[in-house]
């Protein structure tokens, strides 16, 4: 029967084509409007690392002023200073620890023919590229030693090494950053996790580094620092002042297997709080955190309030097309009351009949939602010309959000096509067949 | 067999109560020809809904086949009506988007046929009403008595035990409403129960059974001397 209903509906809908276009037109913008909000939503919101998000923890130490807390108490400062980092770093005590930055450099190419170029850098540990299964395409990370030793090497991204080194394999090349010669030991694919977890502090949407250079380095003063920076009380002069001081500006990720891993980390993170209270630091009460990937997400509200504002809007206006489309469904079912009153004395009972005109709902929907995809493809690409670079890569349709336009429309339809449908299963057929 | 015994309908609007039907009774045989006249108002339609199934009664004892009709729910009704009941109607009541073929289909469809038999018996039964070659056209493309023949034809596709007409040639002239008649005997000749509420005399004349109805209530039962012969 369930050809037979479709080949009913289909000519029904042929039939009434005004009004079912009017449906269709009034689902789909319903559609498209709530698909490209939560499109972005869906997106800003997405698990970026899924396979391990649950072993990687954003650690946070309270280092903040006893007088005046961070964000009023209620959470301890978003990142750390450069001697918490590098203390808990050289403690090792995680299965991966990596401390990381922001920093901005000039980029000399060798060939004499190419113009110098900006480039957006990330001083991190050897780690990171492990942590955060960084793909590469040639080379590989620097070793840990690299990082004790200071070395002057760098890992590029595919998009320097294709402009700089014509996307051949540049491993051992020489590259010249910040008028500093360093050695090229590996090549990254294109790598843009969306957040950009690792550090939301300077935008959790932004490109990731074209290049990254040993942490170390920073305090070498062979690269410079970019990035957030707070601090709470005054510096001395000079770089080894500021980097003594109570300014935060790095990330410091873990990784750890176990609750029990995070549980013998927290209470390592205690002792060492306690230890720098009496170097006269900590002042506040102990409050040491391990965020792991999605908690730290949620903390740092990386979904704008104003983004799940625009969301329940558009599914406020949804609601409003479905019910017009509730309007225009009565006025068709009822229309074709003869018809209905006709199927019952044939032989059609009322379950056979609200099968029937379910499909046909669902037909409306299904189309409303094809369209209302191409809407939403339109309305992701509006947003995307608005905002640019801030939603490269977050408006796009992927394939569960083409799965659940379809299923929200064809849910949609069918739950407003359950009171027309009703109405017109419950018509009483004497009357409609004496009338016609 | 079609027995009714005391069948009360009674419509209710807001605080008037109107009796359609009063101590209704009425037994119909297998082959009968019966043709139900009356006044407006007098209750013949209402008889032939609650007889077609489309209607319920307010009380009394109405049996179909021996089968108790008030006790079946909707999906019993509705498949006793769709194995033992064909319905004619003054209006034709064909579906306007649908061709003849797929008009005829519609019954078969809801009994469950496969796509074999179902074009069988389509194929047969517009060739019984003569319409065989213009099973492709849409209804309005037929003239009235046409119309009434594919009706005819859907209504006896299923093979029913009962054929229900209401004022079958009510809107057919004289030589049209010959034809639907004498299909309508043929028919009744081949074993299939005829109802039919009719005002033409008549037409009424030639049915087997005449049964008069006034205020809801049988009022006269006539058998026709000449067919009851026959």
């Amino acid at each position: 029967m369930f050809s037979y209903y479709l080949k009913i509906a289909w000519i029904s809908i042929l039939r009434h084509w005004g009004l079912s276009l009017l449906m269709v037109c009034a689902i789909a913008l319903g559609i498209g409007a709530a698909m490209t909000t939560v499109t972005v939503n869906y997106l800003m919101s997405a698990n970026p690392i899924p396979h391990k998000s649950e072993q990687l923890f954003y650690v946070q130490l309270d280092s903040w002023d006893v007088n005046d807390p961070f964000d009023h108490g209620k959470n301890p400062p978003d990142q750390m200073t450069y001697t918490d980092s590098t203390n808990l770093w050289k403690a090792q005590k995680a299965f991966r620890q990596s401390v990381n930055a922001q920093t901005f450099a000039v980029i000399e190419p060798n060939d004499p023919d190419l113009l110098p170029i900006t480039a957006d850098g990330r001083a991190n540990t050897a780690d990171f590229f492990a942590m955060f299964d960084v793909p590469f395409i040639y080379g590989s990370g620097w070793t840990e030693q690299a990082d004790n030793n200071k070395e002057l090497v760098v890992v590029i991204n595919k998009e320097t090494n294709d402009k700089i080194f014509a996307g051949k394999d540049s491993v051992g090349e020489s590259l010249k950053i910040g008028g500093n010669l360093f050695k090229v030991v590996g090549v990254i694919d294109t790598w843009e996790p969306k957040p950009r977890f690792y550090d939301v502090t300077t935008g959790a949407f932004n490109k990731s580094a074209d290049i990254f250079v040993p942490f170390s380095l920073i305090a070498e003063e062979k690269i410079s620092r970019a990035g957030n920076t707070n601090c709470w009380k005054p510096n001395g002069d000079g770089l080894a002042a500021f980097l003594a001081g109570e300014c935060i500006w790095t990330q410091f990720w873990v990784e750890l297997k176990t609750e029990q891993d995070k549980k013998a980390y927290l209470t390592f993170l205690n002792a060492y709080v306690e230890e720098q209270k009496q170097y006269g630091r900590f002042l506040r009460p102990i409050d040491n955190r391990l965020s792991n990937v999605m908690q730290w997400l949620e903390n740092q509200e990386v979904v704008a309030d104003d983004a799940k504002m625009m969301m329940a809007m558009s599914f406020m206006f949804l609601v409003v097309c479905l019910l017009n489309t509730v309007g225009l469904l009565l006025a068709k079912f009822l229309g074709k009351a003869p018809e209905i009153g006709l199927r019952q004395a044939l032989g059609a009972s009322k379950a056979t009949l609200f099968s029937q005109y379910m499909i046909e709902s669902a037909c409306i929907g299904l189309a409303g939602g094809i369209l209302g995809l191409i809407l939403a493809y339109l309305g992701l690409k509006g947003v995307e010309s608005l905002y640019g670079d801030y939603m490269q890569g977050l408006a796009s349709l992927d394939f569960p959000m083409t799965a659940f336009a379809i299923i929200l429309s064809l849910v949609s339809t069918v739950l407003a096509g359950l009171y027309p449908t009703w109405r017109a299963c419950n018509i009483a057929p004497a009357q409609q067949l004496k009338s016609q | 067999m079609l027995i009714m015994k005391d069948i009360n309908k009674i419509f209710q609007t807001g605080d008037i109560q109107t009796h359609a039907l009063r101590d209704f009774n009425l037994t119909v045989n297998e082959g009968d020809f019966i043709s139900i006249t009356g006044p407006s108002g007098s209750g013949k339609t209402t008889f032939l809904n609650i007889a077609g199934l489309l209607e319920t009664y307010s009380n009394g004892e109405f049996l179909l086949d021996g089968d108790d009709v008030g006790k079946l729910n909707d999906n019993g009704r509705s498949r006793m009506r769709n194995e033992k009941i064909g319905f004619i109607f003054q209006g034709f009541n064909l579906i306007p988007d649908l061709n003849l073929f797929d008009n005829v289909d519609v019954p078969l469809r809801y009994r469950g046929f496969n796509a074999k038999q179902r074009k069988l018996r389509i194929e047969e039964n517009l060739e019984r009403v003569g319409l065989a070659s213009r099973m492709k056209h849409l209804p309005s493309q037929l003239s009235g008595g046409q119309q009434q023949r594919v009706a005819i034809a859907r209504a006896l596709a299923t093979s029913p035990r009962f054929l229900l007409a209401d004022e079958p040639t009510g809107n057919l002239d004289s030589e049209m409403a010959n034809g639907v008649m004498s299909l309508l005997e043929e028919i009744n000749q081949q074993g299939t129960t005829i109802i039919m509420v009719t005002h033409d005399g008549i037409l009424a004349e030639r049915a087997k059974r005449t049964i008069q109805v006034k205020d809801g209530r049988v009022s006269e039962l006539e058998i026709l001397a000449t067919q009851a012969i026959a």
